[in-house]
């Protein structure tokens, strides 16, 4: 058996078995590679920002998740509660998926439980799980009337009795529509939402759909874009800097990575407030292993063809 | 009766709509809430589909024995015992019904798909071939990306991450916009075809 | 302890996920038909409590709005939906819901066709915008099948190839970091929650 026969007919297990080892490793022994941030990342930190201290702003987030994206998008959820709690800025949740609002119920009390003063009902109001044939209607009825469009929070109780919702009327009052999703991310609120009452979008996606959304960031469709674990990572490190030591966002401060360093090490971060950037260092050595691969794969095929043009001249 | 009605039905609330989009009148806009609150009791009943769709395939495999048919019976008793649990206990943190989800449905749900990891690594060696020119350039942009997105891209020249957003924000997104363009068109002619009564399968029921 | 206990059974039951790495066997199914009976069961307790009760039960039942009764009925047709006989009884509910695409039609048109379009033709003022124009117009050329693709008109329509690929290609290296990403996850959990072994 010559080389590119041997590359070719390798068990896929020894494979699995490298992939495998590749991630593990950095995971018991991170690298501690920094993390940069990009701009629709950063654009969409500052879009939420802007509404710190506000009792008449929310920032709606739609959960559209299932387990099979919690690892891309669960960081992502908690790192906007945690920026929203810090920053006091109020909260909406929603859910059209049943599975998405038990990922919903699961962010809030994880988030919360770091914040005692936080109040179910004054500082955030989580609206609970709606039928999905319900999800046009609603967002659409939210342009008039909140309270009216969704009626009762995952409680039962009426929204019209709560306390955050009194001023909070529409979509005037809301930041920005953050839809965090696995399947055909912002759509309905770029279709209905924004197109007829000009609220701003903005999204968290799974990295395989985040390439098909810069069209709508170049239109301001979009506000900003959270795609993958990298752009969770990046959200993370941009609460931990700024949020967590209760700075407001500032453009200058943000691009100076050795500032954003100090603020970092200042904060002294504990494992769980960091989920995403320690899988950050993993997804690096994975990225490589699999442009090794790509090229091995290459190498080989490229000997067999040889081979072959060879054998034909011959 | 049986499918003209419900065709029409659609036909005229599809028309309303149109029509909705463009009046801001109050009638327009009674028509609307009456439409959401009517839409919003309907849509309760709706779980059935799921439901019963899951249990017929699994009733079925258990009565014609098919291959594996056991674990069927694990299927339903895990579908009546996590409703079960949220019907007793509640759905509030805490429950039950919370701990199924947290330890059972999303370890389970998040694992299954990152097998991918595996097979997708196992494709990279042994299928993604610079075939043609074509093939290469997709290669060469995917390892740009794949690189630009980590720090080791930066690490290696800072210029990688420049590059990637590049990528993503000149070829890509004519790319995706032109993509785009013709399922906006689609998406619109397959609205239409719904209003005007020529797309009727979600209808289902065979020939009734 | 029921915190120990659920890591744990997670911890179980993610490595009877894996072992189908190895090759199919009953722990992967174990796992695999538990997955899916959870997933449903999940569906019922929420509709019930979070749409029937606010939506339905409520305004009938407690504030007795007696004209939901129709939309109450109606609504009991998609119980029919696995009867022979009675099936189309389920098409009226379901009728009433796609009725909302009739919205779908102007505001598609607006957000997916009009908005991209206009960006588009912005005044062509940087090497990035052109750029964009003729990848753009390239490909809506490239599936424009009326005309054979020779000559000119041929090499143009090759060039939205090139960027057809480079976007594919920037999908695909994003696809490599979702599916890594999961794997990370899982493995996060299991180095870190149950073994502890991640600080």
């Amino acid at each position: 058996m010559n080389f590119s026969d041997y590359i070719q007919k390798i068990d896929r297990r020894y494979i699995f078995i490298i992939l495998a080892i590749a991630v593990i490793l950095p995971l018991l022994f991170p690298l501690g590679l920094p993390t940069f941030t990009t701009p629709p990342v950063l654009s969409l930190y500052k879009h939420i920002d802007e509404a710190a201290g506000t009792d008449d702003r929310a920032v709606f987030m739609d959960f559209a998740q299932s387990p099979s994206t919690l690892p891309e998008l669960y960081p992502m959820d908690l790192a906007i509660l945690r920026h929203c709690f810090l920053r006091d800025i109020k909260v909406l949740t929603i859910s059209y998926y049943p599975q998405g609002a038990a990922i919903m119920q699961m962010a809030i009390s994880e988030v919360k439980e770091d914040f005692p003063d936080v109040k179910q009902d004054v500082d955030y109001c989580n609206f609970g799980f709606r039928n999905f044939a319900l999800r046009v209607p609603i967002t659409l009825g939210m342009g008039d009337n909140i309270a009216e469009a969704v009626e009762t929070n995952a409680a039962g109780r009426r929204l019209e009795n709560l306390p955050i919702m009194e001023k909070l009327k529409n979509y005037d009052n809301i930041q920005v529509c953050m839809e965090i999703s696995g399947a055909a991310p912002g759509i309905i609120y770029i279709n209905y939402a924004r197109a007829r009452y000009g609220v701003d979008v903005a999204i968290g996606v799974t990295a395989v759909s985040a390439a098909d959304n810069y069209p709508y960031l170049q239109t301001g469709q979009l506000v900003g874009l959270l795609g993958g674990l990298k752009g969770a990572a990046e959200y993370e490190e941009l609460v931990e800097t700024f949020a967590n030591n209760d700075i407001p966002y500032s453009e200058k401060k943000a691009q100076n990575l050795s500032w954003r360093n100090q603020q970092y090490e200042l904060s002294k971060v504990p494992y769980k407030f960091k989920q995403a950037r320690i899988g950050m260092d993993a997804q690096a050595v994975a990225h490589v292993l699999i442009i090794i691969f790509i090229i091995i794969g290459n190498i080989g095929y490229f000997i067999e063809k040889r081979q072959d043009k060879n054998k034909y001249v011959k | 009766m049986k499918r003209t009605i419900p065709l029409l039905i659609v036909m005229i609330l599809g028309m309303m709509f149109v029509v909705h989009t463009f009046v801001p009148h109050k009638i327009s806009q009674d028509f609307y809430n009456w439409y959401q609150t009517w839409l919003k009791v309907m849509v309760s009943f709706a779980v059935i589909l799921g439901v019963g769709s899951l249990l017929m395939v699994h009733t079925n495999k258990i009565k014609r024995k098919a291959p594996a048919w056991g674990y069927s019976w694990l299927t339903i008793l895990a579908l009546v015992g996590t409703s079960a649990a949220g019907f007793i206990w509640g759905i509030e943190d805490g429950t039950p019904y919370m701990w199924i989800f947290e330890n059972v449905n999303a370890p389970l749900g998040a694992t299954m798909f990152s097998l991918l990891a595996f097979y997708m690594a196992s494709a990279a060696y042994k299928a993604f071939r610079a075939r043609s020119m074509e093939a290469t350039l997709l290669l060469i942009a995917a390892i740009i990306v794949m690189l630009g997105r980590v720090s080791i891209g930066n690490a290696i020249t800072e210029w990688i991450p420049d590059i990637t957003q590049w990528i993503l924000n000149v070829p890509n997104l004519a790319a995706k916009r032109a993509i785009k363009l013709g399922v906006g068109l689609g998406m619109t002619a397959t609205s239409l075809k719904i209003i005007l009564g020529i797309e009727r399968t979600y209808l289902g029921g065979g020939k009734q | 302890m029921m915190e120990t206990i659920g890591i744990w059974v997670a911890a179980f039951l993610t490595l009877s996920m894996f072992s189908f790495l190895y090759k199919d066997n009953p722990f992967y199914k174990f796992a695999e038909h538990l997955f899916v009976g959870a997933s449903m069961g999940y569906f019922i307790p929420y509709t019930f409590f979070n749409v029937f009760i606010p939506y339905a039960y409520n305004p009938l039942f407690l504030r007795h709005n007696y004209w939901l009764i129709i939309p109450f009925v109606i609504g009991l047709g998609y119980w029919f939906r696995f009867s022979n006989n009675l099936g189309w009884l389920s098409r009226y509910p379901i009728a009433f819901s796609m009725g909302i695409v009739g919205m779908g039609v102007p505001m598609s048109i607006h957000a997916q066709i009009l908005v991209q379009m206009r960006t588009m033709m912005l005044p062509l003022t940087n090497i990035n915008l052109i750029l964009i124009f003729i990848g753009t117009v390239s490909i809506l050329l490239y599936f424009f099948f009326s005309k054979a693709h020779e000559g000119l008109y041929g090499k143009f329509t090759s060039v939205g190839i090139w960027f057809m690929m480079v976007g594919f290609g920037a999908s695909f290296g994003y696809t490599v970091m979702a599916r890594l990403s999961l794997l990370i996850g899982r493995l996060q959990f299991l180095l870190g929650d149950w073994l502890g072994l991640i600080k």
